[in-house]
């Protein structure tokens, strides 16, 4: 087996922060190598230098055997680097076929050589085995998982020997996370590297062939195999043992707090009634698509009902109003933090404060009882760092999450919504997002959480319902509710995956 | 918990950064006023041309608080200089040839621009027109009432006053236009009195915070039960209320309601607001960088006319000037 | 040399109308013949109507405003002209607008281009259409774009002007000149007829253009201007303003300087507060009409083309190329005369 990367020793300093400290890792050829570690431990960082998007401080990266230059991009992906984005970089109006050449298109000098790019198009896909996703459809119309496998035949279009997929999964579903490791095996059958980074353990003893964990820029484990036991990974990335990653699963009371009653939406919710109850952890499962973050949407007023009710506490809400619902103690931590939940250039207090500033506020905002109020609450969660001044751009996923949550805590809101609370979020605040939501739940509130990861679901839910296709079709009690068993019933049976949505 | 060690480290992330820009913009007006003492010992740095300065800057100074608010949403007001047209017509022809009331003026001004900017509101927050537009269409609607109110004739009012000049009864128009209070024209007390307001209600009320949170993250700001349409609507009102106490400083000045006059403050106002730190994309505005801005047009040209430059070259010197301000400014954000 | 003050001695002898001036230019422009045959075989002769379309820029000047008034009264007294006054809000429009009008095929298009320069090509494409253009106040860059030119003369108005600030002043003091829009030739003709002259008219250098500025034709930029420059200028005797609208915001600026008695101005334009001003006497000592009945005269004149009377009734046979509306200095002395030619 030949190296195709070494890293040696490899610094990273920032003005201020010593992002890698000496960080080993070694590639090679046809092997899955999984990249660990909790969020600010340097990841992103280790790929970057080896993209060569920054330039390292020290220590030595070699690439099949030979000094990669450092810090020219241009250079890395020459000789073969190529580097897949958690956050898809595609053009939606482009073409697949356009987006896959974008840059470096195959040219009659001065026109496109259209043909040509058309089938290299159709053959790189092919290649991947996924020859049906018409090269010629917008890349907008497709499914994420699809618009994965564009981005990857892109990164193919040139002769790679190594590929990096930072979080690839985070976006897809299920269904579209087998489809992506198969591609990714037809990849390391013709003896291409892979470093795969993801926040997922499960996933990485699906694909992964050995693991490499980062904690605090170093490296804490390198070149372990994929099958080392879950709880020893997470002992090495947090360097102490995690006692326990689910909290004990909470038991709901029997007083009803949050009633919905036949919601319907064209297309996505076709008539759902459910009920929170307080002290209810109440997981919505099911695939991207099914009308679960819609569902949560209606429950918030964020878009008007065509039918069917909402009723808090026994009162019904005032449909389309989020202002009313918020009013009424519902909040909801949206799926994109970044683009739904939080004013990224404001510091945590202010993004705390935004849904009660009314407790501020006489003629003027009392700017030190705020900040003060924001930080008891942030450090009731733990939010690292424990600075409220700090800007929220710069803080981690889990720690974001954090702040939204402290603003419904301060709203003292009695019905949480929760759509996707843990993505992009490390193994170690997950399990500290657990706990809270359980003690949230522990103490009174009604918690609706919608997730992607059926298994955390499994673990930390009074009751599961599974959504398909705007519907719910089953109702699981938490203790007997498993990852497979959730699966079945999110997927039909006759559930063929289709990449292309239908155009309407 | 000192307060230089938080500001220093404001550049490594905390939300402290306006603070450099509105230094930096604050050097730019005292090199502009050492320029001009330098090279004008005599003329430039006399109380009188400050208060001359501070007098021009606020007609445009006060459109410019207004349009820090709308900016601050990431909307735009296209339409302030031709409100300030028509407002001021509108208001002659309230008042009338024989008219003696400057609070019919006053009141007629005000009201008749906070009108024109509740049209823009209506259409921006209700209608979902692009600000963009919605203001342009303004900017061309107003600009014609100017025009077509009075016939496309200026109207007089000398005659508020009797046509005095000595001194002005408090709270005539002519005391807007040249009554001091302790020496400081009463059109500088109205600005800076307005730019106060502005900066507390944009830093220190929940209706500024709101603001910032629309121009921020609209959808964030509407899931936090921030009540984004109103406080867009609000916006626009409050840059056409502003228009009409613009209006009430311009004529008050000049004894008369021109149908071409304003033409362009909005540039200068958007100007003025841009350098000054507030950015264009919303969810970043400073006020005191605003009044800096303003401060900084008003020396430029003060500056350039106390030197009889030559058209040609003050349009270029002050290009330079305005875009050296802004390269002075914030490197990460200048693209 | 100049082929402008060629113009102006030629121009003092003949009368058009109401006691504007008609004249030959040069050699070069006079031969070129009008052939009025072209467009009234079309109309059958005269004895018909004609149909004339006057474009002119936006009428939000005082003096452009007056310009379109009058067109419109002297095609009313003509009972056989057919009249239309378009207005358009910038050079571009006004093209577009010229190029509707040309299929329209009127005997005559009176234009006063917002922009000289830019508009020359259509009125050469109406000329080759065989539409007769006559050209108002702003020249166009060709000798075949327009069949008669009637215009006012910018660079006497500033000879008057400095005419009449010199022997107000004596050849001794400082003056201010507040100037137009920059970059137009209005603006340019006012000022050099200004500094040419005094330069001439007072050699030793007693009489000094202190300073210089835009004030954009507006009155708002005037008060600004002026207020900067009183701040620079301790001593200032004279303040030439190249507008009368624009003049008021100057005037405000010295009167709430309080400055009042130590100046006075003159304006160009002839509008009514002007005259106003003028009669009560004070700081607005003249001011200098750039008379708004060239308009009138010019729809006459397209109506004679039309007609294809060139100008019989006047001297010479056949329509003149260029006539020059003189202009002429209003003083307290003199105001009565001409407040029937002011406009507001």
């Amino acid at each position: 087996m030949t190296a195709i990367l070494e890293v040696r020793n490899l610094v990273k300093e920032f003005p201020g922060v010593k992002a890698l400290q000496g960080v080993d890792l070694d590639v090679v050829e046809g092997e899955v190598h999984c990249l660990l570690g909790p969020n600010g431990a340097g990841k992103s960082t280790l790929i970057k230098c080896v993209s060569g998007a920054i330039e390292p401080t020290a220590g030595e990266i070699l690439f099949m055997g030979e000094p990669l230059p450092q810090g020219d991009p241009a250079g890395s992906l020459k000789r073969g680097v190529a580097t897949i984005y958690q956050e898809l970089d595609l053009v939606p109006d482009l073409s697949v076929a356009e987006s896959i050449f974008l840059a470096h298109e195959p040219r009659h000098w001065p026109l496109l050589d259209l043909d040509k790019m058309y089938r290299a198009s159709e053959a790189l896909l092919a290649r991947l085995g996924h020859e049906s996703i018409p090269v010629r459809a917008k890349v907008g119309k497709l499914r994420p998982a699809a618009q994965q496998i564009v981005s990857i035949a892109r990164a193919l279009s040139g002769d790679v020997r190594l590929l990096i997929m930072d979080e690839p999964s985070a976006i897809l579903d299920e269904g579209e996370i087998s489809t992506l490791f198969e591609v990714v095996r037809r990849l390391t059958a013709e003896g291409v590297g892979v470093v795969y980074i993801s926040h997922r353990l499960d996933e990485i003893r699906r694909i992964g062939d050995r693991v490499t964990v980062l904690a605090d820029g170093r490296t804490a484990a390198t070149g372990i195999p994929a099958t080392t036991p879950t709880d020893r990974l997470v002992e090495l990335m947090v360097g102490r043992k995690v006692e326990q990653l689910y909290p004990d699963r909470p038991v709901g009371t029997d007083r009803v707090l949050l009633q919905v009653r036949d919601a319907r939406r064209l297309p996505a919710v076709r008539g759902v009634s459910l009920q929170v109850r307080a002290g209810e952890v109440v997981g919505l499962g099911g695939l991207v698509g099914s009308g679960r973050t819609e569902l949560l949407r209606l429950i918030y007023g964020l878009d008007p009902l065509d039918d069917g009710e909402i009723v808090l506490e026994g009162k019904p809400l005032k449909a389309g109003h989020p202002r009313a619902a918020i009013r009424r103690g519902l909040g909801l931590a949206p799926e994109d933090r970044k683009s739904q939940a939080l004013v990224l250039d404001w510091s945590e207090t202010k993004n705390v404060t935004i849904a009660d500033l009314g407790r501020f506020s006489r003629v003027l905002l009392d700017i030190k009882k705020e900040r003060e109020t924001a930080r008891k609450e942030l450090r009731a969660l733990k939010t690292v760092p424990d600075d409220p001044d700090r800007v929220v751009r710069l803080l981690s996923g889990g720690n974001q999450q954090k702040v939204v949550l402290a603003r419904w805590l301060l709203r003292q809101c009695r019905v949480l919504l929760l759509d996707e609370p843990t993505r992009g979020v490390d193994v170690a605040t997950k399990a500290e997002i657990y706990r809270i939501i359980s003690e949230l739940a522990a103490s009174g509130l009604g918690v609706l959480v919608v997730s992607s990861e059926l298994e955390e679901l499994a673990h930390i839910c009074t009751r599961v319902l599974v959504m398909r296709e705007g519907e719910i079709v089953a109702e699981v009690d938490g203790k007997d509710a498993t990852e497979r068993a959730l699966l079945r019933h999110a997927v039909a049976p006759t559930d063929a995956p289709d990449l292309v949505e239908e155009v309407v | 918990m000192t307060d230089t060690a938080q500001t220093w480290r404001g550049a490594l992330g905390r939300a402290k950064t306006l603070e450099f820009q509105e230094y930096a913009l604050a050097i730019v007006v005292v090199l502009l006023f050492v320029a001009g003492a330098i090279l004008k010992p005599d003329t430039f740095p006399t109380w009188d041309n400050i208060r001359n300065m501070l007098t021009q800057s606020s007609v445009v100074g006060v459109l410019a608080i207004g349009m820090t608010f709308v900016i601050a949403t990431a909307g735009i007001d296209l339409s302030v200089g031709s409100m300030v047209a028509a407002a001021g017509v509108f208001g002659g022809i309230m008042v009338g040839t024989d008219g003696t009331s400057s609070l019919v003026f006053i009141l007629a001004a005000i009201l008749f621009a906070t009108f024109l900017g509740t049209c823009n509101a209506t259409a921006i927050a209700y209608g979902r027109v692009v600000p963009f537009i919605a203001t342009l269409a303004m900017f061309s609607i107003a600009r014609g009432l100017a025009l077509l109110l009075n016939d496309k004739l200026p109207v007089s009012l000398l005659d508020l006053n009797g046509g005095s000049f000595g001194d002005p009864r408090p709270f005539s128009l002519l005391w807007f236009g040249v009554g001091r209070i302790f020496g400081i024209p009463v059109s500088v007390f109205v600005f800076l009195a307005i730019a106060i307001l502005g900066w507390v209600v944009l830093n220190r009320t929940r209706y500024g915070r709101y603001v910032i949170a629309v121009g921020g993250n609209r959808e964030a700001a509407r899931i936090a039960g921030v009540p984004v349409r109103r406080i867009i609507f609000s916006v626009y009102v409050l840059s056409g209320f502003l228009a009409g106490i613009s209006t009430v400083l311009l004529c008050a000045r000049l004894g008369s309601a021109s149908p071409v006059s304003g033409n362009l403050y909005e540039l200068d106002a958007i100007g003025a607001v841009v350098i000054g730190g507030t950015s264009l994309a919303g969810g970043r505005a400073s006020i005191v960088g605003t009044f800096l801005g303003v401060l900084t047009f008003a020396l430029i040209f003060s500056l350039m006319t106390q030197l009889n430059m030559s058209t040609e070259i003050q349009q270029v010197t002050k290009g330079l000037i305005v875009l050296g301000a802004v390269l002075l400014q914030r490197p990460e954000a200048r693209y | 040399m100049s082929r402008k003050r060629l113009l102006i001695s030629v121009a003092a002898g003949l009368v058009l109308a109401i006691g504007a001036t008609a004249c030959m230019s040069d050699e070069e422009t006079s031969t070129t013949t009008v052939t009025v045959g072209e467009t009234t075989a079309a109309e059958g002769g005269s004895g018909e109507s004609v149909s004339i379309i006057a474009s002119v820029p936006p009428t939000d000047h005082g003096w452009l405003g007056a310009i379109s008034k009058d067109a419109q009264a002297a095609a009313e007294k003509h009972d056989d002209v057919e009249f239309e006054l378009l207005q358009a809000a910038d050079a571009d429009s006004q093209a577009q607008q010229i190029e509707q009008a040309i299929s329209q095929k009127p005997d005559v298009l009176v234009v006063l281009p917002q922009d000289g320069a830019a508009l020359t090509p259509v009125a050469q494409k109406a000329e080759r259409a065989g539409i007769r253009v006559v050209n108002v106040d702003r020249l166009f860059t060709a000798p075949d774009a327009a069949t008669a030119t009637i215009l006012g003369d910018n660079y006497q108005i500033g000879v008057l002007a400095a005419n009449y600030i010199a022997d107000e002043l004596k050849c001794q003091g400082n003056v201010v000149e507040i100037q137009g829009l920059a970059g137009i030739s209005v603006t340019t003709d006012r000022t050099k007829g200004f500094t040419d002259t005094i330069r001439q008219k007072c050699p030793g250098g007693g009489l000094k253009i202190v300073a210089s500025q835009p004030g954009d034709f507006n009155p708002d930029k005037g008060l600004t201007v002026m207020e900067n420059i009183l701040q620079a200028q301790s001593d200032i005797d004279a303040v030439y303003t190249h507008d009368d609208d624009m003049a008021q915001g100057v005037v405000q600026a010295i009167r709430n300087a309080g400055r009042d008695d130590e100046m006075f101005l003159t304006g160009v334009g002839g509008s009514q507060d002007a005259m106003q001003q003028i009669k009560e006497g004070g700081l607005y000592r003249a001011t200098f009409l750039y008379n708004p009945n060239m308009a009138a005269s010019a729809v006459n004149m397209a109506r004679l083309i039309g007609l294809d009377e060139g100008f019989s009734e006047l001297v010479p046979p056949e329509v003149p190329r260029q006539v020059v509306v003189p202009a002429a200095v209003v003083t307290k002395d003199n105001v009565e005369e001409y407040e029937q030619y002011a406009f507001d």
